[in-house]
């Protein structure tokens, strides 16, 4: 029998007979009695042995660890039960009443009791707490081999070489040992009345059932953790389920297929399994409700004697001969695929979903592959392939299938699907838009296969591949245990091979050009050719990884998040308190399966590896973002960046004086090692500091290091470096002052002062000397009196051959007066960048003073920036332009009959709007309708437009050499294929205008630039009239924004006449108010019309025209807004308001409703005749009739127009 | 076995010539090819010179081998030689109609001179040439029977559903017809840029113009012309960069076509009072 492909091995320990196992409830930890007399305590994560414990005699068979106390008990054949405290590692006390071996030792789940079994047939109940027997259930006659409590309820099963497992209900000795007060005297009577008292009148535990049906000693017996089920095993070699209910118990079935005694069973915790082991050697899973053998597991020569389940997790643990595993019946990994934005994956009920990590929304089940393998055996890989949307999925079952299924469109429900392609294989990938690749270990081979699953090709991977990845696209990744090889499936041949072992997945970078290998311990990061760029090794099992989008990759282990650089760098981003299975970052979200394949996001903090990826890439910027907006502080950081070599970075981290005055020296940074320095003030950082300055030659600084050390003969001798007569003789008045000859000697010296050497050997008595130095010098007088003084003659003395006296060297330089060229390391371009930026900062302050103080003056009409920008309600748009219902079609006669027509002819044909019959080049047709809908005539201002359009509806694909490009048309139907509803794509729709051009000409309003603004409100209405839009709504808005450049044209038109007029004569004067006056009637933003009435108001002011000035000011006030513009009205208001007259009589009535006639700059009072323009709406003076409105300058003035069309309700 | 099949040994120069890597096809080692596959594989390099604008070697061929008269009619036609490039192509497609090559070469040549008609009868006496195929569809798509090439391509691809050509022939008829087929169109390129053999600048622009058509707008030269319009970006600088490369692009045709049919149409129109 092989081993089955499922049963996964976590751990497994080298010892001598394992004959009782428990699992930790909480940590990683397993507890092993073993037949040598050891228990041993093993972490079967980190496969560590934790502690042993050696106090019984012999074997010991049975331990169990308390639910949630820091305790273990254990049972061997001294017939001892001990309790054991494992974190003082002692045993706490013995138990001691058992007349034979100890087969097992339980505790029970909440009470304070432990449950032994033993050779001598009784089932005893001690109190660990008060360390008494509380209870003795004879009964059997045999060895009692187990004995269990029930997990819920106050039951006992045991099993007994006797051929029996008993039931016992010990509710009565619950009763006696819980709050003993509470039971009243007829209580009592009750139950003793109601418990058949057994023969000792033992009245505490009496056997409810007994069951019968092995034929031989039954090895051990377990409840059901929820349902009213045993099961037990037996020397017969067989498995049985019981049921009970409240009266009787019954078997169920017997499960055969151990060919050897059956040491134990157990139920899945979670599934519906039995799972047993017996001394054939076999571990066997068995399905509960069909009682038949779903996988076994052989080892070759061990027998097994015990298993084990944790209460959690999916881990089941077995002892044997020689030793224990840790292992898994099933993979827990689910399957899944990255496409884009969407997660596939295969949940626990097999049904595939996919996520959407833009919206974060999981989707109904979209498939249900239920039939797919064995139900126990969940898929192991799935593939996605965007282009068919179809899934390959594999599983290991049956040795290993693959099923090639399309995903619906919808997802409607776990639908079974109905077009499966199945094959044998152990993986399966997509390799190409229509070809996927199956790897068959039994054959050796890889065939390539197309979707209807016929093979293509066939390939011969390298000998003892064990799997195959994609290896990007038409590439293949063989993995064998020792190497990765990457080949082109079309060229066929190798490209690449590295030598990594044990890869068990590869994981794609999100622009595939890195992937990451992943095996037990390992992460090796590679290239898409192969090449390895980073290792790293990890104690800890890696379980999944991922990509950030930036190239950082994400993994985690059994307990962690981690990150990993493309150069090796690494670290913890977060711990896990369960494995997940990592798929996606986004941002500050990591997305994972979990093992129950729900799909999770963790928070992670992204700050420290994108400071460290912004470090190795130099994107200084966004390190400078990350230090300003996060708290990235703590050792870590600081040390990684010295240890890369940046100092100056790690210094804009610290806060500490120590650590940045170490950063700074390291780094050069002098000022604030000084500042530093300062602030710590001992001797010891004065000197480093001295030191790291001198080899500066920052020699300022090294004379502030001496001086606070106090260091004169040091100081001395920078001064006399440095040139520094003056401070030199000060270090000379110093010394003396200090008493200190031979520093004053040096100082002398060192000036070359020669009087002052001779007064200091005089004043030491050293006259003999003071008397050569005035020789040699020449100083004859000062030699005499020295003479004199000691009352010798010069005779008397006998002098050595006096030579030229010393001359101190002067420096040529007075260097003292300034730094010696400093080194030039100073500012990183970080800190540049750092600095840079307070630097803009500051400006811009100091630009915003500015601004404030300036005055407010007519020519600057737009320097405000004005805050009230918000929407100006009740658009009052005067005569719209109407839209007609009546389709002016122009028909346009297809091409040559021979060849097909073009698309863009089928453009013209498929719409009446006259920006589609410009896309299709059909210029004339358009201006025909542009004619008729506009009475547009002047069509020389729309040519850039026209062009515009036609140029972005075709692109050119090359095709064969040597002929022209094939044409493709661009159409804003972009999902259509109905030939008669293809539409050209129209560059510059109704949101480009909204939310860029309008944009653009109210700065331009703001800021002063009139003529350009007028430029951009022309284009935006030579935009508008070659356009189209998709809804009712969006003509209406395309309406308001024709008015608003109308207006905005006006008005910018008016004002620039008026800055044309020079104000020289009285017309000229008159004309100019009556224009700055019309300034303000056009219908601008509240804003813009602010500053017209401002810059009105003072013109009106200045040339004494109150009248008009007041009715300005009133208007502003009325307008609200800017306080400051409000202020100067109100001040305009109270002057004008004393004389509220004219003194040039302008023609404008402030009362009145009137227009401006756009050609003339003359009012048109209501009630008088106009003529409007059917494009732009402005009026005119009735003579302007037939000639080219002046706002766009395309459409003739009172032309008979059917209204312009930018929408078709059918196209859409 | 046919030498561009995916067996083939002639394959690898095969997909560098269709995807457009032509330095690479002219690089190409033919030494150690087997004699019967020398021929086509100098016919490819000669096609992939005069793709370079080298014509001087083309223009040498000898006459007597029909494969290589036909890559001269190319070359002449290419030099700007049309008359001669069409006399010979007429010749040698009266001569040679069998010869997939001539099929092919003087196809183009006639193709490019306006004889459509005359190049689709020649090309459809091709025995399982995919390169007739997809020239095929091309001339039909230019002469916007959209309708003829997805039969042509359906019909190809029962025989060759794995070959390049064909692959990309389907992604040109996709274009054409829209809607999900851009989508496929576009995968196929993508995968062609991003396989090894195949990654060449026609791939990219192939992608490139899939996803403008996809209504994605991302950045390519000529087509980036048409995309800066799109994103109302100023388009003189690239534009007078095409004149340079290739001043008779048919972009630049086309609008200096456009431009003064706009002034002739405009003239048309008058205000009837002048301003």
């Amino acid at each position: 029998m092989q081993s089955s492909p499922n049963m996964l091995t976590k751990f497994e320990s080298k010892s001598s007979r394992a004959k009782g196992i428990a699992f930790h409830p909480k940590r990683p930890w397993i507890l092993v009695s073993l037949h040598s007399s050891t228990i041993q305590l093993w972490d079967y994560r980190m496969g560590t042995l934790i502690d042993r414990f050696e106090e019984h005699d012999g074997p010991v068979r049975g331990v169990d660890f308390h639910p949630t106390q820091p305790l273990f008990v254990s049972g061997g054949d001294d017939y001892k039960i001990k309790v054991w405290n494992y974190q003082t590692r002692r045993c706490l006390f013995t138990l001691n009443g058992h007349l034979d071996y100890v087969r097992t030792v339980f505790f029970h789940p909440e009470l304070p009791w432990i449950l032994s079994a033993s050779d001598d047939q009784t089932i005893r109940i001690w109190n660990w707490q008060n360390r008494s027997l509380i209870c003795t259930m004879t009964g059997h006659n045999h060895y009692v081999m187990c004995a269990q409590f029930h997990p819920t309820e106050d039951l006992i099963a045991s099993a007994s070489l006797d051929q029996s497992v008993r039931i016992w209900d010990i509710s009565g000795l619950r009763k006696k040992h819980s709050a003993p007060t509470s039971i009243s005297f007829e209580d009592q009577m009750a139950r003793a009345n109601q418990n058949q008292a057994d023969m000792f009148g033992n009245t505490d535990a009496v056997v409810k059932f007994v069951l019968e049906g092995h034929d031989r000693g039954v090895n051990w017996v377990s409840f059901h953790p929820t349902l009213p089920l045993l099961v037990s095993a037996g020397d017969d070699r067989l498995v049985k389920l019981w049921r009970m209910s409240d009266t009787k118990a019954w078997e169920v079935d017997t499960c055969r297929g151990h060919f050897q005694n059956a040491s134990a069973a157990l139920f899945h915790p979670h599934q519906d399994l039995i799972l047993s082991v017996g001394e054939d050697k076999t571990i066997r899973a068995w399905d509960l409700n069909k009682r038949t053998s779903v996988q076994s597991f052989k080892r070759d020569v061990d027998r097994f004697w015990v298993i084990a389940a944790h209460p959690e997790i999916n881990l089941f643990a077995a002892g044997h001969d020689t030793g224990v595993m840790v292992f898994k019946l099933e993979r827990e990994r689910p399957a899944s695929a990255i496409y884009q934005n969407q997660l596939f994956y295969i949940t626990k009920e097999k049904h595939v979903k996919s996520y959407d990590f833009a919206k974060n929304v999981e989707s109904p089940p979209m498939l249900s592959l239920r039939k797919l393998g064995s139900p126990w055996v969940p898929p192991r890989t799935l593939s996605y392939n965007p282009a068919e949307r179809a899934i390959l999925v594999t599983t290991p079952a049956d040795n290993g299938t693959y099923e090639l299924i399309h995903l619906p469109r919808d997802a409607t429900g776990a639908v079974e699907p109905t077009d499966v392609k199945r094959g044998q294989a152990t993986s399966a990938v997509f390799v190409a838009r229509n070809r996927f690749a199956v790897f068959n270990p039994a054959s050796k081979q890889v065939d390539i296969k197309d979707l209807s699953n016929s093979t293509t090709k066939t390939i011969k991977p390298p000998a003892g591949t064990t799997d195959i990845y994609f290896g990007g696209t038409g590439c293949l990744l063989f993995i064998t245990p020792t190497h990765v090889s990457l080949f082109d499936i079309q060229q066929k041949k190798q490209l690449a091979e590295l030598a990594v072992s044990g890869v068990k997945y590869v994981v794609w970078s999100n622009d595939g050009l890195y992937c990451a290998l992943l095996s037990k311990h390992n992460v090796t990061i590679v290239t898409k050719a192969l090449d390895q760029v980073s290792t790293l090794h990890e104690t800890i099992r890696i379980k999944s990884a991922t990509w950030d989008d930036a190239g950082v990759l994400l993994y985690s282990t059994l307990n962690h998040v981690k990150y990993s650089l493309l150069n090796g760098d690494n670290g913890i981003i977060r711990t896990l308190d369960q494995t997940v299975y990592l798929v996606r970052v986004k941002g500050r979200s990591v997305y994972a399966l979990d093992r129950n394949a729900q799909p999770r996001i963790l928070e992670i903090d992204p700050t420290e590896y994108r400071f460290k990826l912004a470090l190795v890439k130099r994107n200084y910027d966004e390190m400078l973002q990350i230090i300003k907006t996060s708290s990235l502080v703590g050792q870590s950081i600081i040390s990684y960046l010295q240890k890369k070599g940046y100092p100056e970075i790690a210094l804009q981290f610290v806060q500490d004086p120590q650590t940045r005055f170490d950063l700074a020296l390291e780094c050069g940074n002098l000022e604030v090692a000084n500042e530093m320095a300062r602030e710590l003030d001992r001797p010891k950082t004065w000197s480093r500091l001295g030191t790291e300055a001198l080899a500066h030659g920052n020699h300022q600084t090294v004379e502030m290091t001496y001086q606070k050390q106090r260091n004169f003969d040091k100081l001395s001798f920078l001064y006399l470096s440095t040139g520094d007569q003056e401070k030199l003789s000060r270090m000379a008045k110093i010394a003396e002052h200090r008493g200190d000859f031979t520093s004053r000697f040096q100082n002398a010296i060192y000036r070359g002062d020669v009087e002052d050497r001779i007064q200091m050997f005089k004043e030491v008595d050293l006259y003999p000397l003071a008397y050569l130095t005035a020789k040699s010098h020449g100083m004859t007088e000062e030699a005499e009196s020295i003479l004199e003084a000691v009352g010798l003659t010069e005779d008397q003395i006998t002098l050595p051959t006096l030579q030229q006296p010393l001359k101190v060297p002067h420096p040529i330089v007075p260097t003292f007066k300034s730094n010696w060229p400093v080194k030039a390391a100073g500012h990183s371009s970080f800190e540049k960048a750092l600095l840079g930026e307070v630097g803009a900062a500051d400006e811009e302050a100091g630009a915003d003073l500015l601004d404030a103080e300036e005055d407010v003056q007519e020519a600057t009409l737009a320097r405000e920036t004005l805050d009230d920008e918000e929407e100006v309600t009740g658009w009052d748009m005067g005569d719209d332009v109407e839209v007609e219902e009546d389709v002016d079609f122009v028909n346009v006669e297809s091409a040559e009959a021979g060849a097909g027509s073009s698309e863009a002819d089928l453009w013209a044909r498929n719409s009446p709007l006259a920006a589609d019959h410009v896309a299709a080049g059909s210029f004339d047709t358009a201006m025909q309708l542009l004619n008729r809908q506009v009475g547009a005539v002047q069509f020389a201002p729309l040519k850039p437009r026209f062009l515009e359009v036609y140029k972005a509806s075709k692109t050119y694909l090359p095709a064969t050499a040597g002929l022209p490009p094939l044409v493709n048309y661009v159409r804003r139907t972009v999902d259509e294929t109905d030939s008669r509803k293809m539409l050209p794509i129209i560059p510059r729709d109704l949101e480009t205008v909204a939310s860029v051009d309008l944009q653009e000409g109210y700065a331009a309003m703001r800021s002063n630039r009139l003529e350009d603004g007028v430029a951009i409100f022309k284009r935006i209405l030579h935009t508008l009239l070659v356009n189209t839009v998709s809804s009712e709504a969006e003509v209406e808005e395309a309406k308001k924004i024709i008015a608003t450049a109308r207006e905005y044209i006006l008005a910018m038109s008016i004002e620039l006449e008026r800055r044309t007029l020079p104000a020289d004569t009285p017309e000229n004067l008159k004309r100019s108010l009556e224009l700055s006056a019309y300034f303000t009637i056009p219908k601008l933003e509240v804003a813009h019309r602010q500053l017209a009435l401002m810059a009105a108001m003072k013109f009106a002011f200045a040339n004494k025209n109150y009248g008009s000035a007041l009715s300005f000011a009133n208007r502003m006030l009325a307008n609200g807004g800017s306080a400051k513009l409000l202020e100067q009205a109100k001040k305009i208001k109270a002057q004008c308001e004393r004389n509220p007259q004219d003194q040039i009589d302008i023609d404008f009535d402030p009362f009145a409703e009137f227009d401006i006639c756009a050609a003339s700059w003359t009012p048109i009072y209501s009630g008088s005749p106009s003529v409007s323009d059917p494009f732009t709406g402005a009026k005119y003076h009735p003579q302007y009739k037939g000639s080219v409105d002046r706002i766009a300058e395309v459409t003739e003035i009172g032309a008979p127009a059917s209204g312009l069309r930018l929408f078709v309700p059918s196209q859409f | 076995m046919d030498p561009f099949s995916v067996e083939g040994e002639l394959l690898n120069i095969h997909s560098a010539f269709h995807s457009g890597s032509y330095q690479n096809v002219i690089d190409f080692d033919t030494t150690t090819l087997s004699p019967e596959n020398q021929l086509p594989a100098q016919v490819l390099q000669l096609r992939a010179q005069i793709a370079l604008g080298q014509y001087d070697e083309s223009l040498q061929a000898s006459d007597d081998i029909p494969d290589l008269s036909a890559v001269k009619a190319l070359a002449l036609h290419s030099a700007g030689k049309s008359d001669a490039a069409l006399q010979l192509a007429q010749e040698l497609a009266e001569n040679y109609p069998e010869n997939s090559t001539v099929q092919v070469l003087a196809g183009t040549v006639l193709q490019a001179q306006g004889h459509s008609e005359e190049a689709l009868a020649l090309l459809s006496k091709h025995q399982n040439s995919l390169e007739a195929v997809s020239l095929t569809v091309q001339i039909q798509l230019q002469q916007n029977r959209t309708d003829l090439a997805i039969k042509e391509v359906q019909a190809a691809k029962r025989w060759a559903q794995d070959s390049l050509l064909i692959n990309v022939a389907e992604s040109w008829v996709g274009m054409r017809v829209g809607g999900e087929k851009y989508q496929s169109a576009f995968y196929v390129y993508e995968e062609l840029a991003s396989a090894p053999g195949t990654s060449a600048p026609l791939s990219i622009v192939g992608q490139a113009v899939a996803e403008i058509h996809l209504g994605r707008l991302p950045e390519l030269i000529a087509n980036s012309i048409v995309l800066n319009v799109l994103a109302g970006k100023n388009t003189e600088e690239l534009e007078s960069q095409l004149q340079q490369v290739d001043p008779s692009h048919a972009l630049l045709v086309d609008i200096q076509e456009k431009s003064e049919f706009f002034d002739t149409a405009a003239a048309k129109f008058s205000a009837k009072v002048a301003s």
